[in-house]
């Protein structure tokens, strides 16, 4: 019975592999959530950048489609009231080559936005994936995979992202309603309207800010899943 | 003697990096054999080629020619995904700065491996607070590492070296960030592992306390094993040791 002692026990290590029982590596999904709560919730200041980057943006995003959607609304209503405030506002007024260069401008800011915004969280990931450095490589050395790593870092982000867009296009969206009010007038906005527009504007709000992240996330989560678990061994910080 | 079997075997391995323009030879060509159920301190001064040794019979990095054997098997031939197989049941890892993940309580730590070995969570809880009663931490498992002192973080990166029962394990330096009584501690832990599962121990050391306690030292200078001597050897020539190093 030779198997039996510790040494024999311990010696084959690629028996397994041998006998064709051998199983991969796994994260579950439940632990990957787990883990990323935890990074978030015990490192909050490092998510704060982020999540303020993301939450401005989605706003402003949120404020204009909110104000563009229910001004829709209005100028396809067939009340007399609200056409004669839309008349004395200037809506119709505007020409249609006026218009058109209001909505460049518009999407040039607004891209120009997203763009900076990209890069600052592009920017803060990178930060914080390079003060890990240590930290992946253990979890390499510990089993983790390439794709381990890469879902950690994109579940991360995209947590602080879908979070900071929620808040974002909560503001914004009421930012829109009241702007539309105050320029226009309060009292031909109607509850059901500004909720389907507040609620489409934030929808789409939503969407974007999490796409953003994500997107921002792509390039420091490949640095991240690409350091080798030597690095784990490096002393100095 | 046939109860010996090697475990870790190096053929000519050399490492050469590439530093700017210049080519540095961290190791040229060296050959050793690690016995199962041994435990081999690899010493050498800073800049030797210790370190690089130390990284490919750990399976963590590749020579530039040459071959690394685990249990037989090239390790250059294994697929990213085995290797991380490797990593995880096979060998342990314990780092001279502990390298515990800092937002994950004791007991977290040293379940990860076996998260990433696919047991359950349930089995890995009741092993893991096992594992940390037996290197003395059974009253800790919800501390998290900033609130543990360096030696109580050695231990649980021991316990979390020890999750897959592995057959190696790998320590770089585990006594460097402590102090002497507790480095005593830690050594102790690792001979009583090695006796009671039989685990293969490799380290990588400054540290004379770790010689004593080693069954053989490899000695490493520019790139090269200058010497091996087993325990017996080295308690005789303790004094030429500090002769020809100077």
């Amino acid at each position: 019975m030779p198997d039996t002692k510790p040494s024999a026990l311990h010696g084959r290590i690629f028996d397994e592999r041998r006998r064709g029982a051998y199983q991969g590596v796994v994260l579950p999904w439940k632990r990957t959530m787990e883990v990323c709560w935890s990074n978030i919730h015990h490192r909050m200041g490092r998510c704060v950048l982020t999540f303020v980057c993301i939450a401005v943006v989605v706003a402003f995003f949120a404020s204009s489609l909110t104000v563009q959607i229910l001004q829709g609304q209005l100028i396809r209503s067939a009340d007399v009231h609200t056409q004669a405030v839309l008349e004395r506002a200037g809506v119709f007024t505007h020409d249609e080559d006026s218009q058109q260069r209001e909505l460049h401008q518009r999407l040039w800011l607004l891209s120009l936005s997203a763009f900076l915004c990209l890069v600052g969280i592009t920017n803060t990931i990178l930060m914080s994936v390079t003060e890990r450095y240590r930290e992946i490589g253990t979890l390499k050395c510990l089993g983790a995979l390439d794709s381990f790593v890469v879902r950690l870092f994109l579940v991360e982000a995209i947590f602080v992202g879908v979070l900071g867009s929620l808040l974002g296009a909560g503001i914004g969206c009421c930012l829109g309603v009241l702007q539309t009010g105050a320029v226009l007038e309060f009292s031909i906005l109607t509850v059901a309207g500004c909720t389907r527009a507040a609620g489409l504007g934030l929808l789409l709000a939503v969407a974007l800010g999490t796409l953003l992240t994500t997107v921002a996330a792509v390039y420091p989560t490949y640095v991240a899943a690409k350091m080798k678990p030597v690095e784990a061994m490096r002393v100095e910080v | 003697m046939s109860e010996k079997r090697e475990i870790v075997r190096t053929q000519d391995v050399r490492k050469t990096y590439i530093m700017g323009s210049e080519k540095v030879h961290a190791l040229g060509g060296v050959s050793l054999t690690i016995d199962a159920g041994e435990y081999i301190s690899i010493m050498g001064p800073s800049g030797s080629g210790k370190s690089t040794l130390f990284n490919m019979v750990g399976g963590l990095d590749k020579p530039t020619s040459g071959e690394v054997y685990i249990d037989e098997v090239d390790i250059a031939q294994l697929e990213t995904h085995e290797l991380a197989w490797l990593r995880c049941r096979k060998i342990g890892y314990i780092f001279q700065t502990f390298n515990l993940i800092p937002v994950m309580t004791a007991l977290e730590n040293v379940t990860l491996p076996m998260v990433f070995a696919g047991l359950d969570a349930d089995e890995a809880r009741d092993k893991g607070a096992e594992l940390l009663a037996k290197v003395g931490l059974g009253e800790r498992l919800s501390h998290r590492p900033p609130q543990m002192s360096g030696g109580q973080q050695q231990r649980v990166a021991i316990a979390r070296a020890l999750a897959n029962d592995p057959a190696i394990i790998l320590a770089d330096e585990p006594t460097g960030n402590l102090d002497l009584r507790t480095g005593r501690e830690i050594i102790g832990l690792l001979l009583q592992l090695k006796s009671e599962r039989g685990v293969t121990i490799i380290t990588a050391t400054h540290d004379m306390k770790m010689l004593d306690v080693s069954d053989r030292v490899v000695w490493v200078t520019d790139g090269k094993v200058s010497r091996i001597q087993s325990r017996d050897q080295l308690d005789i020539k303790v004094g030429t040791i500090d002769g020809e190093e100077t």
